[in-house]
């Protein structure tokens, strides 16, 4: 009977294959020209160059949809980008400081329209207090809000710049500064479409014509230099808010998306997608390699990334680097290559001596202050941090080639990197086997602390956050070798660290610092002491760091200063670097072209190489 | 009665108020919202501190700060409702407007599949208390109950997508998988059925030997890249609907029942072929409301026309059996949709998504594509909800069950020799459900919350996620935002559980008194 | 059909079972019952055998004396990692062989790291015990507070009804409404640490809403039974009428639901220090272990499986032994009868040796 019925279903089964209609197309392995790339951020804004905007995705989508005068690639170089424009200095004296930036004859924007030296403007009204003062847009040093809701006020720019002209063929602008700085290169300006700004200040909703889009640029122009404040304002509204939007779709009004870059934003699916397309009329960078779409995917949890990857869900992804993850990334097999690189991220370890400017009660703990005592017992934490250990177990499972590093300025790897470390004396905390410079330590807390060796020295350490285990892992080793030295270290972990860097309970504290553009004063800001969050203050430190800041300096020079600041850390004991950060990124092993570079956007620097 | 409703929704504004005067406070010292900028070394966070102190009022204290918020909240009652901003400086209220639809699309359908699985597995190992099958029921539903979603997450991605997907490339089964899904298939059916040794051994047989060959007949057809029923399986399917719903609802032996279950399906196969043409129509959620309407009628038509006496009885099963036709017939259209689903650019013969709530690259325009593309995405986190969290009702039901089945009027009822069949449908089971009522009430509004790991490993964002992003940026209008909905739905349920209960069981007196 | 069957064989069976418990008092027959539910004994005996194999295995400090554990490593020590029999480049994978020589596996051995070891060489079956130890503090201490709070709470707005349970339900509806990962947070903030205790503690605090509602509502029907009525009638105070009539009653919803409870209390944990909220480093639980290396799935799967062994094991005996409770407990509730009962009936009654 139930025999029977076996039969009957299949029977019916081959019934419906006869009844089955349409035929299924065979696989054709039709040539890919999609990207999808995960990230863990959500998408918020068209305009990332706002402080509530000013996330990666934001970020990314706004590096493939302009282009500018440069770029950094992935040897960390700044990148003139010729395609687009070029830029010199024409006047350089004690007093004043010129550049010239032209844009190339023929680039256009997305709609068609020719770029010019008018869209240079914008930059200035987003970047200079006195501007905004003087076209009656606000004060943005004051506490309420200026019309632009920009990140860039407040700068070095703003500090020196004294005027921006434009150039009778309207192709190129002059910026004057008060004198030569260091970093000019950084705050050169950037294109932005000035009359769709126009055109959505006017309340039009869709792409206008070439005669109206060149009127309407004439129109910003004049508003820029008679500084209207009415337009201007209307010009901020629209900047500020209507490139908020968190939706894309035929309903967008397409004067937001028009741009130079390679790709623009085609749809947005709310905290899901961000699909952009090829620009047609893109001309102002290096050309594109067969990428027709690149969509960023938002996937916040690193496990599921990992498992989209291979099931060919998404083509890119920029793993946190864990042994774990990268083992199961390289697990996938060989449809996923997976790539180390290095990111301009390092830990480092500091040491309190004082309290931070602005903190009101006095730091008494161990290391407090400047005498022989606290600099021995400062010196004895640092030897007995277990650094190689660290590496051992925690970076080389991801980076088989991590070394310890020993400088605060360069990455291991850089060219100046083995030459700083022999002139700094950083040597001082690799010499020997940790065995050794742990019994040193030990011999040194005991001058102080006869009875170090059983009943420690009690130190409390600040990381975080509690659930990340790497940093829990670093915790560990340390409390274990530090007990051998004579510390007794505290490693229970703080929700929302980030707040108690200042905080006095804590006498040391490990975390990364990242970079995040190469500048003349290096890493060493943060040891200034109006900076320093562990209350470290050195008078030379502070004039060296100053003068780095600002002055006009040989390549000799500025690197005597570097070695002249390290050295001075280092006897001190207040810091030092653990490792470089490694990124990892796993992508389909049929896209060709990807070559990340170390600082932001990462492996999206050349997207315009990539392809199938 | 009235009063006492108003008294409560009263007491509930009260509430409201005082927790979330409390709550404010507690998440604005429970850290620093401009700590992560702090140790940024870009030097555009000092511009960004500035202006986030400035949007977010970080230089008023709290407990002051929380009376704009509220004098925000306060303005529901002029139609003005404003939650605030979040950091990014989205409005906190069109955040939760687009999160509620995700978080309900998550987690409606896991929790009915749950409360529909568990309380009938529940119901059943009542009924087979200490049997085979009440043990490794129990023994099953625990388990799924003891796993870590996040962890049950990454094993279906594994094995049901990335695998599954890796497979659809060749579906071919091996002669061994036969034999084991084979077992595997007969020994649970073997279990379920129960009965005596010999009784099971041919159930295990028969069940295991079919499922072998329908298998093996699926894949040389090709079945798994062009399903389909066809319209001979759908009328088996829609016959044997008839006979099963007819069973449970009124007996089989009501021959006016079963006579118009069976016209159903009889018509149901009379309409294959014209509805195939209709799902090809344009506006398919009118087609699709059409149809559901024509169902119906037919279904009380055909009942008329069949029965005598107990006329609601009869419709009510003729509408069961052509509801179950219904989704049984969508699934055949979705089934043909396949192929085209599968071999679109987007989809690229990977139709199992382990992630996400769409595929935004599919070309917008038929709506069985796209209908496909979201059940895909829904099919993998609705499992790991529904296997978690189904084993709580398979225990409630199975001990209210129990109780029931003791009770005095069981045994009246069956002294009075009713079926089986009637004493388990219409005296056990309705009383099982009004303990079981309010507990689903409650649990409905707790969902709204949403799941904020399952949202998280499968990266839908709802409001779950929200929740968890305000606790981690320490975003304070966001988490009020959030908690303004959830506290709200969470006391209005426990309102309506309280009424449901002296509702449905009249020997309460619930406290109009109180 | 069972059904059928029991109908029939009805009133041979309720005095087969009269007869077992006759001259039986209500705890003698509670007992009886639960000792008579095999799923319940196993989990009973598992249970134990864990709490005593994980609280014997490290050195523990009970009053200032310290008593030394079974296991040589404790979580804070350091061992080197080995990197000896693992495959494909791993580190740290487990020792423990169950498979004997003879049947082509390495024998039954413990090894030096029967778990493994994590990232820096910590012995993990160390912190399995250690996690262990915490999870199953945080089990009793939540279900013990959440239970006992939820329980007294219903039953008093159950039973008195009127202001009474306006104010409690009230009550509880406050509670509701605060997210208990709020609470965590600020006093992750502002106290630091306070350990696993302290967690469980407030854990359990806010998480008895659920319980004393249902609780509320078995009182509710209960208070209006005509047993409740003639106790009342009998004179009995409303103490000896909660806890002597009512209660007894309640008992099988409280003991599903409380054991739901403390199984949920080892996932809500889980769930907690997924998110980071729950136990942090350096001490652990297995819900904190078990989120900490959950990408270790695929590459060193034994990191994952051992303490979600543990949770599996756990949670499923509290559950079977819930189970055998509130079986126990129901006044009414029958013994489904054996065909070996039925035959020794039968035997009983024809040749009257029975008793």
């Amino acid at each position: 009977m139930k025999k029977n019925r076996g039969a009957k279903v299949a029977l019916a089964v081959l019934a419906v294959a006869g009844l089955a209609l349409g035929t299924l197309s065979p696989a054709n392995a039709a040539t890919r020209s999609t990207v999808v790339i995960v990230d863990s951020n959500t998408f918020t804004s068209l305009n990332p160059s706002q402080p509530d905007h000013n996330l990666v995705l934001n970020g990314n989508v706004a590096y493939l949809s302009s282009m500018g005068f440069a770029y950094y690639n992935n040897k960390v170089d700044y990148v003139r980008n010729t395609a687009f424009g070029t830029y010199k200095i024409t006047k350089r004296t004690a007093s004043e400081f010129k550049v010239k930036y032209t844009v190339n004859k023929g680039v256009k924007w997305s709609d068609g329209t020719p770029i010019t030296g008018v869209d240079l403007l914008l930059s200035h009204i987003l970047s200079s207090n006195d501007y905004s003062i003087a076209a009656g847009l606000g004060d943005p040093a004051s506490d309420t809000l200026q019309s632009f809701d920009s990140l860039g006020y407040n700068g070095a720019y703003n500090e020196l710049i004294k005027d921006v002209s434009i150039a009778s063929d309207r192709m190129s602008v002059v910026l004057t500064y008060k004198k030569f700085f260091p970093d000019w290169e950084l705050y050169g300006p950037g294109p932005s479409p000035v009359h769709t700004l126009m055109a959505l200040a006017n309340g039009e909703k869709k792409l206008g014509t070439y005669p109206h889009n060149v009127a309407l640029k004439s129109k910003f122009l004049t508003a820029y230099q008679s500084k209207d404040t009415a337009t201007l304002k209307k010009i901020a509204k629209v900047w500020s808010d209507a490139y908020d939007i968190t939706t894309v779709d035929s309903k967008t009004n397409p004067l937001l998306l028009v741009g130079n870059g390679p790709y623009l934003v085609s749809s947005i699916v709310k905290d899901q997608t961000v699909t952009m397309k090829l620009n047609p009329n893109y001309n102002s960078g290096p050309a594109t390699s067969g990428i027709e779409t690149v969509v960023f995917k938002t996937i916040p949890d690193s496990t599921a990334a990992a498992q989209a990857l291979a099931n060919k869900e998404v083509d890119v992804y920029e793993a946190i680097a864990t042994a774990d993850s990268v083992a199961a990334l390289n697990k996938i097999g060989s449809a996923v290559n997976v790539d180390g690189f290095a990111i301009s991220s390092y830990e480092h370890v500091e040491v309190r001596s004082g309290s931070a400017q602005g903190v009101k009660d006095k730091y008494t703990g161990p290391f407090a202050g400047y005498s022989q005592q606290a600099k021995d017992l400062r010196t004895a934490f640092l030897l007995a941090y277990p650094r190689q250990e660290i590496i051992d177990k925690i970076v080389k499972p991801v980076n088989p080639k991590a070394v310890v590093m020993n400088s605060l300025q360069y990455f291991p790897g850089e060219t100046a990197y083995k030459k700083m470390v022999a002139d700094s004396g950083a040597e001082k905390f690799t010499e020997g086997t940790q065995a050794q410079r742990t019994a040193a330590a030990l011999a040194l807390v005991k001058k102080y602390y006869p009875n170090a060796g059983t009943t420690g020295v009690k130190i409390k350490m600040l990381w975080g956050q509690p659930s990340n285990p790497r940093r829990a892992a670093e915790a560990a080793l340390v409390k274990a070798e530090e007990a051998k030295a004579g510390f007794d270290v505290d490693i229970t972990p703080t929700q929302g660290w980030s707040a108690f860097l200042e905080d006095n309970k804590y006498d040391v504290q490990f975390y990364a610092w990242s970079k995040t553009a190469v500048t003349q004063s290096g890493n060493y800001g943060s040891y200034k002491s109006t900076e320093s969050q562990t209350g470290y203050e050195n008078a030379t430190v502070d004039e060296i760091v100053s003068s780095l800041e600002t002055d006009v300096l040989t390549p000799a020079q500025i690197y005597a200063k570097y070695v002249a600041v390290e050295k001075i850390l280092i006897a001190d004991a207040v810091s030092i670097p653990i490792f470089q950060w490694p990124g990892v990124v796993a992508y389909n092993s049929d896209l060709k072209g990807m070559d990340p570079a170390p600082l932001s956007p990462t492996v999206l620097w050349n997207v315009w190489d990539w392809h199938f | 009665m009235f009063a006492y409703i108003m008294r409560r929704i009263g007491t509930l504004g009260v509430i409201l108020l005082g927790s979330s005067f409390l709550l404010y406070n507690l998440a604005a010292i429970s850290g620093d919202p401009i700590g992560e900028l702090k140790i940024s070394q870009d030097p555009r966070a000092k511009q960004q501190i500035i202006a986030l102190t400035r949007e977010l009022q970080l230089n008023i204290p709290p407990p002051f700060r929380y009376f704009l918020w509220l004098r925000g909240v306060l303005g529901i009652f002029v139609g003005k409702l404003d939650l605030g901003s979040t950091r990014t400086g989205e409005s906190v209220g069109t955040a939760i407007l687009s999160a509620i639809p995700t978080t309900l699309r998550l987690v409606f359908t896991a929790s009915i599949l749950a409360m529909v699985l568990g309380i009938s597995v529940g119901i059943v190992t009542a009924l087979r208390q200490y049997s085979k099958f009440d043990y490794s029921m129990t023994f099953v539903s625990f388990l799924l109950f003891s796993l870590p979603i996040f962890w049950v997450a990454v094993l279906l991605k594994q094995f049901m997508a990335i695998q599954f997907n890796n497979w659809l490339d060749k579906p071919t089964i091996s002669l061994g998988a036969l034999v084991i899904i084979g077992v595997v298939i007969g020994l649970i059916v073997a279990s379920i059925a129960g009965g005596a040794r010999r009784k099971s051994y041919s159930i295990f047989s028969a069940v295991a030997l079919s499922t072998m060959v329908v298998l093996w007949i699926l894949q040389k057809i090709n079945w798994f890249l062009e399903p389909g029923f066809g319209p001979i399986f759908f009328f088996i399917a829609s016959i044997g609907i008839a006979f099963g719903v007819t069973q449970l609802s009124v007996g089989i032996n009501n021959k006016s029942a079963l006579r118009s279950s069976i016209t159903m399906a009889v018509v149901g196969l009379v309409f294959y072929y014209p509805t195939k043409w209709a799902f090809k129509l344009s506006n398919q959620t009118l087609v699709l409301l059409a149809m559901a309407a024509l169902t119906l009628l037919s279904a009380v038509l055909v009942s008329l026309f069949f029965a005598k006496i107990d006329k609601i009885a009869i419709i009510r099963t003729s509408i069961l059996t052509g509801i179950f036709m219904g989704l049984i017939r969508l699934l055949d259209q979705l089934m043909s949709t396949w192929p085209r689903f599968i071999s679109t650019d987007a989809i690229n013969y990977r139709p199992v998504p382990t992630v996400g709530q769409a595929n935004s690259l599919l070309e917008p325009g038929d709506y069985w594509v796209t209908t496909l593309d979201l059940l895909m995405h829904l099919i993998l986190p609705t499992v790991a909800l529904t296997a978690i969290s189904f084993a709580g009702y398979i225990r409630f039901a199975r001990g209210t069950m129990l109780e029931v089945l003791n009770q005095d009027y069981i045994r009246t009822a069956r002294a009075k020799g009713l079926s089986e069949r009637t004493v388990i449908m219409r005296h056990a089971f309705r009383n099982t459900l009004i303990p079981l009522s309010t507990i689903i009430v409650v649990d409905f509004a707790g969902i709204i919350g949403g799941a904020i790991i399952t949202e998280k490993v499968f990266g839908w964002k709802g409001m779950g996620t929200l929740f968890n992003m305000a606790i981690n940026s320490f975003d304070l209008n966001l988490l009020m935002g959030v908690f303004f909905l959830t506290g709200t739905l969470s006391l209005m349920a426990n309102l309506v559980a309280d009424l449901l209960y002296s509702a449905l069981d009249p020997r309460i007196r619930t406290g109009s008194g109180a | 059909m069972n059904e059928n069957n029991s109908v029939e064989g009805d009133s041979a069976e309720i005095s087969l079972i009269e007869r077992e418990t006759q001259g039986l008092s209500q705890s003698q027959i509670v007992r009886k019952r639960f000792f008579r539910h095999r799923g319940a004994m196993v989990s009973i005996f598992v249970l134990t055998s864990i709490i005593g194999l994980v609280y014997s295995a490290l050195d523990a400090k009970y009053f200032g004396v310290r008593i030394p554990g079974w296991w040589k490593y404790s979580i804070e020590d350091l061992p080197e990692l080995t990197l000896g029999q693992c495959k494909d480049g791993l580190v740290g994978c487990p020792t423990l062989s169950v498979v004997p020589n003879f049947l082509g596996g390495n024998g039954v051995h413990l090894g030096d790291h029967p778990f493994g070891q994590d990232d820096i060489g910590r012995d993990y079956l160390a912190l399995v015990m250690r996690g262990a130890q915490r999870s199953l503090m945080v089990t009793f201490i939540i279900g013990a507070i959440a239970g006992v709070i939820g329980t007294v709470v219903g039953a008093i707005s159950g039973f008195y009804r009127g202001w009474i349970d306006a104010i409690l339900m009230r009550f509880t509806d406050f509670i509701i409404t605060v997210p208990t990962i709020i609470i965590g947070s600020v006093i992750g903030f502002h106290f630091g640490n306070l350990g696993v205790a302290f967690l469980a503690f407030y854990l359990g605090l806010f998480g008895w809403t659920g319980l004393s509602r249902l609780v509320r509502g078995e009182f509710l029907t209960l208070r209006e039974r005509e047993f409740v009525d003639a106790a009342r009638v009998a004179g009995a105070t409303n103490r000896r009428i909660i806890f002597k009539h009512i209660l007894p009653n309640a008992v099988g919803i409280i003991i599903v639901s409380v054991t739901l409870l403390m199984s949920g209390a080892i996932l809500l944990e889980t769930a907690l220090s997924y998110l980071g909220f729950g136990v942090v480093a350096p001490d652990v639980s297995l819900g904190s272990l078990i989120s900490q290396y959950q990408e270790s799935f695929t590459t060193r799967p034994w990191l994952f499986w051992y303490p979600g062994l543990f949770i599996i094991v756990i949670a499923l005996s509290i559950n079977f032994i819930g189970d055998g409770l509130r079986d126990a407990f129901d006044p009414r509730q029958r013994r489904r009868l054996t065909r070996k009962d039925r035959d020794r009936a039968k035997l009983g009654s024809k040749t009257g040796v029975q008793k």
